[in-house]
């Protein structure tokens, strides 16, 4: 039995409400650890100082956090980013490689400063091209001495709900783009984890009122969590404080965060068991023998049993879009910008398979998109020198921008969006196709929508997400399935560039640009690297070309002497035929 | 329109229905003539009778055994070939592509198989004549009796067994649907050119008829050994690319990218309905070409072409290309510049085969 880490971390760092703010230093060594968290394939790790778990960043509203990040890993390079977190004024402390930053390369350092100024539960994890699932992904805590909530529990505990590979990220990663994958099937976990473990015991005791901070740190798999016999109050989702609302089942995607109010019966009669069951609808195929459940327990006396959890007959998970967020903050409803990101999944030339805003699938630049903003002058306001393949929208200042998203793909997407929470306005059912503004569907908007930073949308169908271009930024959308940010489902949200160049023009830190220098990374010019003509992409990353439809000189070619060896042939036959036949 | 007709198995059936009738022609001729309007009209019926019961009997059973064939591989087979389907399918294809040039040739020169024929029933009747030994047992007796019967039987049986590999080579993969308007056509053309022949019809006609027939043929091998070329290539491909190859339909995945010649979607709507599918019973087409298939495609008719050109050549001179001039030697002579050749090297069958080559054609 392992009892919760976090739980016993944190009540350790609980601090009563202060009021001034602290600096929180946090040095991460980061390097390769074996670990084994479901008993069945020991395997290399990406740890911290050491050790995995890693361990969670517990902040205070309004402080300072420092992270001091050493890549020891040798072979990978590394990056963090501090999920949900809005990096007001810090979009280069975000943490996305070729984005806001350069590879910290092996042997490199980089130092995370910045304030964290909003409550709630949040995640770190690595942003480097599909690494965090290797297990550099941890939770990242904001207490808030201001909790509207914080008279109702009396303990809080943190959940992390994750899927688990048995085998290293880099070479799924190259067999999941590959031309022996067409369809792109997702490489399929090989078990769950709560906390990074699995039979997972939290001594409880009775009548006290828990708030369990639950995150689904994983790659791929979306997890409905239920605990038996205890229902749970929603309190807040992705950092948003909301009115609480009951529920019997979480659907937590990859990404996704709830905080909610378990009170622990009066007795200690018996044990519960809580689940975590990763959503196989997401797997292609689903193995023989693969467990997608992981199992706790809510532990009243330790000396009863814990008894298996109970068959349920169906998921009937909450809809999150019943949620209002307790500022009741009202609905946007008059949209400057509108932004239409229709989703496909198609071959490329390569034969393999990638993912596509319109028609256009993400490739990095060769110049991190904001060092591109802070070194082209006015012309950061021209979207073409972010290059072809980054799939970049400029936003401007102060506006209410609404990204509508069509799935044309029949897998659920959870899509985050750095630096805002979104208000969520409409989320179709399954297969209803693409979002068409329609008088009955506008007027069903929520008076005040659900706001969150992670949103699910539905098999063929569509979300229309709105948020106020309030900060400043290089901010990516994106799929936080990992597979799919490896196959190019991202867009780049260029925020207020000019905002940008006033904020950090000559700000960004030298260990920043030492990470490029490290890693051979041109911090200047448009997306290809060009300084002189912005205009000019020539050598710029692109992706693969698209297949080619029909025929192409050879395709020409080889139907023509096709015809005419068979018209050749056929001449000999005839004159063969023809000569006299006697009788 | 492949899925109501299937263009070989038509011609298949055309064909072996043809050789079929040129039997039973050649049988029904030689009667006539050995046994004369002086014989016995009884005996002569009761002949004619074991002709055309042997036949019907012989095709009958053809058809029972192809329908049982067809009948196994669309129920109970079909599941078991599934997982090696592409490699079945592809062998098949190519061993009937083999066949069918093989034999189309005999179509161009359908007077050697008239003579084919006549030779051998006239080699059957003349061992008939010396067997007749005291000490025959009673079942060659039994057959003796019957030769008129057992005769076309084994033939018909044999050209049907023939016929059912074939179709299956060629049909694989078609609906069953596809099979009985084709092999009902196929056997009735055949029958009907065959009666034309037995009835001594235009021969000019009836050259061009056998000439497109031919060519037709061997445009429909041509298809099938790239056919069978581009399913081996897609078993290879399967087996890379696993579930993600099946599922992906005819679109992208479907194929291996790195050996396309070209790949066209556009008709994959109209894919087995549409003028395509005529296409692709006759002239092989394929939406997804590979370097394989091309190249097979191009390489069956440099054989072609190159194997006509040696036979013609041999015709005319006697000898291959390349080969020195023999003289002519007594029981050797050019085959097709008198259309008797078979005949003339086949001297000593003369006597019990005099009557059947002067039968007119």
């Amino acid at each position: 039995m392992t009892f919760s880490l976090y739980g016993i971390f944190l009540s350790i760092f609980w601090l009563p409400s202060l009021v001034r703010s602290d600096t929180v230093t946090y040095d991460f060594d980061v390097g390769w650890v074996y670990a084994n968290p479901d008993g069945a394939a020991n395997r290399p790790t990406i740890g911290i100082n050491g050790k995995w778990p890693i361990p969670p960043i517990v902040v205070t509203k309004g402080d300072q956090l420092v992270v001091n990040v050493k890549n020891s890993l040798g072979n990978e390079s590394t990056s963090l980013h501090f999920h949900g977190l809005y990096q007001n004024g810090t979009t280069h402390m975000d943490g996305p490689v070729s984005v806001t930053q350069c590879n910290i390369a092996p042997g490199g350092s980089f130092k995370y400063n910045f304030t964290v100024d909003q409550p709630g539960t949040y995640w770190y994890h690595s942003h480097v091209r599909g690494q965090y699932p290797d297990g550099l992904r941890g939770p990242f805590i904001v207490k808030d001495p201001d909790s509207p909530h914080k008279d109702l529990y009396d303990e809080e505990i943190v959940l992390t709900f994750s899927d688990w590979y048995h085998d290293l990220m880099n070479g799924l990663l190259a067999s999941f783009v590959n031309i022996a994958n067409p369809s792109g099937a997702e490489p399929v976990p090989n078990s769950a984890l709560v906390n990074d473990t699995q039979n997972l015991g939290i001594k409880i005791e009775p009548g006290k009122t828990y708030l369990f901070r639950m995150i689904n740190i994983g790659a791929f798999a979306a997890q409905y969590v239920w605990f038996e016999d205890h229902t749970m109050q929603i309190v807040e989702v992705d950092g948003i404080y909301t009115e609480p609302k009951d529920a019997e089942m979480l659907y937590l995607t990859a990404a996704q965060r709830y905080s909610v109010l378990i009170t622990a019966k009066n007795s200690t009669n018996a044990n519960f068991a809580f689940v975590g069951s990763m959503d196989q609808d997401l797997f292609d195929v689903v193995p023989d023998g693969l467990n997608a459940n992981v199992t706790g327990w809510l532990v009243y006396d330790d000396t009863k049993d814990k008894p298996a959890p109970k068959e349920i007959a169906a998921f009937e998970p909450f809809d999150d879009f019943e949620l209002v967020p307790q500022d009741k903050e009202g609905l946007y409803d008059k949209v400057d910008q509108s932004i239409t990101l229709d989703l496909k999944m198609d071959n490329l030339g390569d034969g393999a398979n990638y993912a596509f805003f319109n028609d256009v699938t993400y490739v990095h630049p060769k110049v991190p998109t904001l060092y591109t903003v802070l070194s082209t002058g006015e012309n950061a306001t021209n979207p073409i020198i972010y290059g072809s393949n980054t799939n970049q929208f400029m936003l401007s200042e102060n506006q209410v921008v609404e990204i509508v998203l069509n799935n044309n793909d029949p897998g659920k997407h959870p899509f985050h969006l750095h630096g805002h929470a979104f208000q969520v306005v409409h989320r179709s059912e399954d297969e209803v196709g693409a979002y068409s503004a329609n008088s009955s569907i506008i007027s069903a908007f929520p008076k005040s929508p659900m706001r969150r930073d992670t949103i699910l949308v539905r098999p063929n169908g569509n979300i229309v997400l709105r948020f106020r271009s309030d900060n400043p930024g290089v901010w990516l959308f994106h799929c936080h399935i990992e597979w799919h940010v490896a196959s190019g489902l991202v867009a780049t949200m260029i925020e207020s560039p000019l905002s940008i160049q006033k904020q950090l023009f000559g700000k960004i830190p030298q260990d920043h640009l030492d990470a490029c220098t490290l890693s051979k990374t041109p911090t200047a010019g448009n997306a290809a690297g060009n300084t002189q003509n912005l205009l000019d992409l020539s050598g710029e990353n692109k992706s693969p070309p698209p297949i080619p439809a029909g025929f192409e000189a050879r395709g020409i070619v080889a139907l023509v002497f096709s015809c005419v060896a068979a018209f050749v042939g056929m001449a000999v036959i005839v004159w063969y035929g023809m000569a006299p036949m006697k009788a | 329109m492949s899925n109501v007709f299937a263009v070989p198995v038509f011609f298949i059936c055309f064909r072996e229905c043809l050789e079929t009738s040129i039997i039973v022609s050649v049988l029904l001729a030689f009667l006539k003539q050995t046994l004369g309007p002086e014989s016995d009209a009884v005996v002569r019926k009761k002949l004619i009778r074991q002709v055309w019961v042997g036949v019907a009997l012989g095709v009958l059973i053809s058809l029972i055994i192809c329908a049982g064939v067809i009948g196994t591989f669309y129920t109970a087979g079909r599941n078991s070939f599934e997982s090696a389907e592409y490699i079945w399918e592809g062998v098949l294809a190519i061993v009937a592509s083999v066949i069918i040039t093989l034999m189309g040739a005999a179509l161009l020169r359908v007077n050697k198989m008239q003579d084919k024929w006549r030779v051998k029933i006239a080699k059957v009747m003349e061992a008939r004549d010396t067997s007749s030994l005291p000490f025959s047992g009673r079942l060659k007796r039994w057959t003796e009796k019957y030769a008129m019967f057992f005769l076309p039987f084994i033939t018909v049986l044999r050209e049907g067994i023939e016929a059912v590999l074939f179709i299956a080579g060629v049909g694989v993969g078609l609906p069953a649907t596809a099979f009985p308007l084709a092999v009902i056509c196929g056997i009735g053309a055949g029958a009907l050119v065959g009666f034309a022949l037995y009835k001594g019809a235009n021969r000019a006609t009836l050259q061009i008829f056998l000439i497109a027939s031919t060519c037709f043929l061997y445009l429909i091998a041509a298809g099938l050994l790239s056919k069978g070329v581009r399913n081996l290539e897609l078993d290879a491909w399967v087996k890379i690319a696993g579930e993600g190859a099946v599922e992906a339909g005819s679109g992208p995945g479907s194929y291996d990218i790195r050996k396309t010649v070209w790949h066209v979607t556009i008709a994959d709507d109209a894919g087995s309905s549409g003028g395509w599918s005529v296409f692709r019973s006759i002239f092989g087409w394929q939406h997804s070409a590979t370097y394989g298939s091309v190249i097979s495609y191009n390489v069956y008719w440099l054989a072609v072409i190159v194997g006509f050109l040696v036979m013609g050549y041999r015709e005319k001179t006697g000898r291959y290309p390349l080969q020195k001039a023999k003289p002519v030697t007594g029981d050797y002579q050019s085959e097709s510049s008198n259309g008797h050749g078979t005949q003339t090297t086949d001297e000593k069958h003369q006597g019990s085969a005099s009557g059947v080559r002067e039968v007119p054609a």
